[in-house]
């Protein structure tokens, strides 16, 4: 482990080390553009110099490893001239396009214009043109212009997709970020360009012109769209609700997880969000009566519930779950089935398409949760409990999100099946062709409306927290399980908060043991078998 | 005239070929290389004080001993004949007149470096100097020299000055753009294809043969105390006669424009020189007093680089020239950092606004400023070549540019 | 008018570029080599062109395209039968270079980068050609054509078919 000194501060490092990073683990900041750790070092912006005793000349950080005995200034007079005359050479031609520019408030060039330039800009002459709003595929805009050249998109595309769509073409300040023409940013991971441009010049299409980013809120949640459950961050526009025509959720961006997504999110996952504030979404509990829908109260609605269950055996009472439900609601459910004593219970429906995987981030397996669903115990078969609706044996089925028509089977079969139901009650966020044949339908409240875990395929739990509050009557489903158990009598002390719910799964069930909220913390922890 | 080691041969009939090279003495010193070790050849080299010729000026024999000695796996020889630095041509009468000097220095750095595997990049340009050059290289195959140990490959290159940057020319030779390469890892280290590396021009190559076989002394004794030998002095502009003179690197800049190329053309009264190609700060009349090796110039002020001298005589305007040279650099620009990338076009913006008399008062200190501020900034020392004229001709002939400048 | 033209190579051509591909360590050192095999067999480098290229190389069809217009030799579009490249750096400069090129312009009738109606000629003004010695100078395809005068000028593009 060499031991340097940086800025006076002495410091251990692993080998291999470069100087940002040796900056960073010894708290200072080295300001840089082209350099990101998981890329191949550029070297070509040149403004992470630093001094380095007995060299003569300013250097470059990040190709610079920490050797013992270095000794390190980042902050002398001539560093901060240095980063000062590299400031105004990247924006030479920079165009003032902060008014109109997406990058505004989260871009690199304004926050180290302010921290490391203040000069006096002196270029008068005509700034060389290149190509604006070029769009690159379904979900990035490129403005040539505004484009730094530091190469980090292009090397993305080389070295993490292995696609090599981009190309930095011409030479001189004639230099263009582009696509071969004719082609298109194809990859799946095409959005992660954006958060790996410093500037403006990668913006997101989606993302477009909706509402400023000084106005958004944040909360750290996982991605529900497959089974990785990469580590998110989702923005909130809260504030300014007239933008972006009411979306309360804004975008969403990849938060660093070491060992489950690193830096990165697929675009499914990115740009998988729409469902949130779709008109789609349910937000009031109502019965249907043949043609005649009635919105509910919850109290109505739950005793419906617990009345529709009440009035056939245990044996007659199916439960499809669903894996995109927290290990909460799940727990939550699998009381629910204990309690009552009902045995045909099952979650995993096959889909319409065979979802695709790819050996970066993407699983086949679209849900969040299967991993948890299987290890709470409600697995089962799928296929025969609607063969026993369609046959009669099951006469009160509860789906939770499933669309069933939407899945493998015949749409036949499920009609078959759905429509002999004596009760048929379907909760969920968004409508779909099960929801319209239900009697009961219950609103769950979206990912991004409540807090919860999901477990991961490789046995990771990891937290996801309350971003917006739910969208009308909506709840989770922990919570219209947990009023279910109540009003039955079957469990009077159902917890009315999710953090109870997990601390009673850690109890009852082993892969979990000795989990808590605050032990998942950020990073999420591996069930007991899997570490 | 002293000896001519270089252009020895350049007077003979078909000097390219391989039969006139051989008839004098061509190949001999290769014959006794081949019996000489290795480190002996690197140690040969270092004593001659010979010193790179493609423009750094680097010692060429320690150059030669970078190459790491447990290293197990290829070395490679890259020959730099891109030549591209204005005002320079020496390196296109080698290839052309005596391609086998070139070849015989090749085989003998090859030993000493212990390299099987030879490139020699030729700038696209250079039709005919290719097309002779590899005929010579065949007729060294076929007469056993090449092939037996060291083999040469030559490649064309496609139009990019950046490519006579020894990295530059790497990555161009790897397939792709010229860009140069950051360093750490040093060639010599990590070059061509990831393996050992030595980057040698075209002259210094040729020096080569004749120290193996007259010896260190000769050729440190041709010299200075730090430069050996003779070299190939392209001289151009405004002399009575333009030509390619052999001089011991002793010799002054006023010898070379006076007794070698007949003096100043023109008005006939020197008014500037550019002394080692376009990347050298400009010398006054009042500095042509010096002597034309590395250390000489440098303590001038300027550089010996690639030895391509401009005369400029009291005709010619010095913004102009600057106009010409800022031009240049804002074309040639890789633009892979953003020092050299956006401030060379900048720059010739400035330049050439001024000489169009649209110049605004503070642009003479903004060039100024800004050519400083990146100076020794860059991956490449392409920046610090533009940065040569930006500050030499303005600072020496300020009174020049300011008087195109309108007052306010 | 040319001809719409397959872009491939002959099976020469193909083991051609094997060969020189297995010259070089990585086959891709052979890329500058096979892009000018590419102009001279199909007149130019067209984003067919290319992509055929990247084709056998295994790279990007964005990799190429980066490599071709970064280099001056590689012609994007149609050129002329014959390109006349007139140096106009320093030492041409001082020797007359502007004053030539207006000379091959009016001439010719064209400006810098174009091509002339009947397709004969293109015309371009070029960085230091390392002929200081004879300036001013201009390359003519493969040859220097050195010691410039209006009268050679001449001279040299009557020659031209």
């Amino acid at each position: 482990m060499p031991k340097l000194t940086i800025n006076g501060k002495e410091v251990d490092v692993p080998a291999g080390t470069n100087l940002i990073e040796a900056a960073r683990i010894a708290g200072f900041d080295v300001p840089h553009y082209c350099y990101h750790p998981a890329l191949s070092i550029a070297g070509q912006c040149r403004l992470c110099m630093v001094d380095i005793d007995k060299t003569p000349r300013p250097t470059i950080a990040c190709n610079t490893q920490a050797a013992d005995g270095m000794v390190v200034h980042t902050e002398t007079d001539r560093v901060k001239e240095t980063r000062r005359s590299i400031m105004e050479f990247h924006l030479i031609n920079h165009p003032l396009d902060c008014p109109v520019c997406d990058q505004a408030g989260e871009c690199f060039l304004q926050i180290y214009y302010m921290k490391h330039g203040l000069y006096d800009p002196r270029m008068t002459d005509e700034k060389v043109h290149k190509p604006k709003a070029v769009p690159l595929g379904p979900h990035v805009m490129l403005d040539a212009e505004r484009c730094i050249l530091c190469s980090r998109c292009v090397r993305f595309c080389d070295e993490i997709t292995g696609t090599g769509e981009l190309g930095i073409f011409n030479r001189g300040d004639h230099s263009e970020i582009g696509l071969f023409p004719g082609h298109d940013l194809s990859n799946k991971y095409s959005g992660n360009v954006v958060d790996i441009c410093p500037v403006g010049a990668l913006t997101d299409r989606d993302f477009r012109f909706k509402v400023r980013v000084w106005y958004l809120d944040t909360a750290k949640s996982i991605c529900p769209g497959c089974a990785r459950g990469c580590n998110i961050d989702v923005h909130v526009n809260r504030r300014r609700p007239h933008h972006d025509g009411g979306r309360r959720v804004a975008r969403l961006k990849p938060r660093f997880n070491t060992d489950v997504n690193r830096w990165w999110l697929c675009d499914d996952g990115r740009y998988g969000f729409d469902f949130v504030d779709d008109p789609s979404r349910i937000v009031a509990p109502h019965r249907r009566d043949g043609r005649a829908v009635t919105v509910v109260s919850w109290d109505e609605a739950i005793a419906d519930v617990a009345a529709a269950l009440g009035r056939v055996r245990a044996d007659q009472i199916g439960i499809l779950a669903s894996p995109r439900m927290s290990n909460e609601d799940l727990f939550a459910l699998k009381t629910l089935v204990t309690t009552l004593g009902i045995t045909r219970v099952a979650f995993a429906v096959p889909p319409a398409m065979p979802g695709d995987e790819d050996k970066l981030l993407i699983r086949a397996d679209k849900n969040p949760n299967t991993r948890g669903a299987d290890l709470i115990g409600l697995g089962g078969d799928a296929r025969s409990l609607l063969a026993d609706a369609r046959d009669g044996r099951v006469r009160c089925l509860w789906v939770f999100h499933h669309d069933v028509f939407a899945s493998a089977w015949p749409a036949a079969d499920t009609r078959a099946a759905l429509e002999r139901l004596d009760t048929l009650i379907w909760s969920g966020t968004n409508a779909g062709a099960t929801s319209e044949l239900a009697h009961l339908v219950l609103p769950s409240a979206v990912w991004v409306e409540r807090e919860g875990t999901f477990t991961n395929f490789e046995g990771r739990v990891q937290r996801f927290r309350t971003a917006i509050e739910p969208l009308g009557a909506a709840r989770p489903d922990w919570a219209i399980v947990g009023d279910v158990l109540r009003v039955r009598g079957a469990d009077p002390a159902a917890p009315t908060r999710a953090e109870p719910w997990f601390r009673r799964l850690a109890d009852a069930v082993p892969a979990f043991a000795g989990m808590t909220y605050r032990t998942i913390g950020d990073a999420g922890v591996m069930i007991e078998s899997a570490r | 005239m002293a000896e001519m080691v270089l252009m020895r041969n350049f007077g003979h009939a078909d000097s390219h070929t391989l039969a006139a090279y051989r008839a004098h003495g061509g190949y001999a010193a290769w014959e006794k290389a081949r019996r000489m070790e290795p480190a002996e050849l690197v140690e040969v080299i270092k004593a001659s004080n010979l010193r790179g010729l493609g423009g750094a000026g680097f010692p060429t024999g320690t150059k030669w001993s970078f190459i790491p000695k447990n290293h197990t796996g290829p070395v490679y020889l890259v020959v730099n004949a891109d030549e591209g630095e204005p005002g320079t041509f020496k390196d296109r009468y080698l290839l052309e007149r005596d391609p086998h000097a070139l070849i015989e220095g090749m085989l003998i750095a090859s030993r000493a470096i212990r390299s099987a595997y030879g490139f020699v990049y030729i700038r696209g340009e250079y039709v005919e100097p290719w097309r002779r050059f590899s005929a010579a290289v065949r007729e060294a195959y076929d007469a056993g020299h090449l092939g037996r140990g060291f083999d040469v490959v030559v490649h064309r290159g496609a139009g990019a000055y950046i490519c006579g940057e020894e990295t530059g020319l790497i990555s161009s030779l790897e397939g792709k753009k010229g860009w140069p390469k950051v360093k750490p890892p040093f060639p010599a280290i990590k070059g061509a294809f990831g393996q050992p590396t030595i980057v040698n021009n075209v002259e210094t190559l040729a020096c080569v043969p004749p120290i193996v076989e007259r010896g260190a002394a000769w050729f440190a004794g041709l010299g200075t105390k730090t430069q050996g030998g003779t070299r190939m002095y392209s001289v151009s502009g405004r002399v009575t006669r333009p030509a390619v003179y052999e001089a011991p690197v002793s010799v002054t800049l006023r010898q070379l424009i006076y007794e070698h190329a007949g003096g100043v053309s023109g008005t006939g009264r020197l008014k500037a020189v550019v002394p080692g190609g376009g990347s050298a700060a400009i010398l006054t009349a009042d500095e042509i007093d010096v002597t034309m090796d590395v250390d000489g110039l440098k303590a001038a002020g300027s550089m010996i680089g690639s030895a391509g001298v401009i005369v400029m005589d009291e005709s010619v305007s010095i913004p102009e020239a600057l106009m010409v040279l800022a031009r240049f650099y804002a074309h040639e620009s890789c633009g892979q950092c953003t020092p050299c990338r956006e401030s060379t076009g900048w720059i010739y913006k400035m330049v050439h606004r001024i000489v169009e008399g649209r110049g605004h008062k503070d642009d003479l200190d903004t060039i100024l400023d800004v050519a400083k501020r990146g100076g020794g900034t860059t991956i490449c020392a392409f920046y610090d070549g533009a940065v040569g004229p930006y500050i030499s001709y303005i600072e020496k002939f300020r009174s020049e540019f300011e008087a195109l400048i309108p007052r306010a | 008018m040319s001809a719409i033209q397959t872009i491939a190579f002959s099976p020469e051509q193909l083991a051609e570029v094997r060969r020189l591909q297995s010259l070089y360590p990585d086959g891709q050192g052979a890329l500058l080599p096979v892009l000018h095999m590419a102009q001279d067999t199909f007149g130019y480098i067209s984003l067919e062109a290319e992509e055929y290229v990247a084709g056998l190389f295994g790279l990007s069809p964005a990799h190429v395209h980066e490599v071709v217009t970064f280099y001056t030799l590689y012609f994007r579009a149609p050129k002329g039968r014959h390109v006349v490249a007139v140096c106009h750096n320093l030492s041409c400069h001082l020797a007359g270079a502007p004053d030539i090129l207006a000379h091959v312009k009016r001439r010719l009738g064209i400006e810098v980068g174009e091509t002339t109606e009947d397709g004969r000629i293109t015309l371009q003004s070029v960085e230091c050609l390392c002929a200081c010695e004879a300036a001013p100078m201009m390359q003519v395809d493969d040859r220097y054509e050195l010691n410039l005068t209006a009268d050679k000028v001449d001279r040299v593009l009557e020659g031209l078919r």
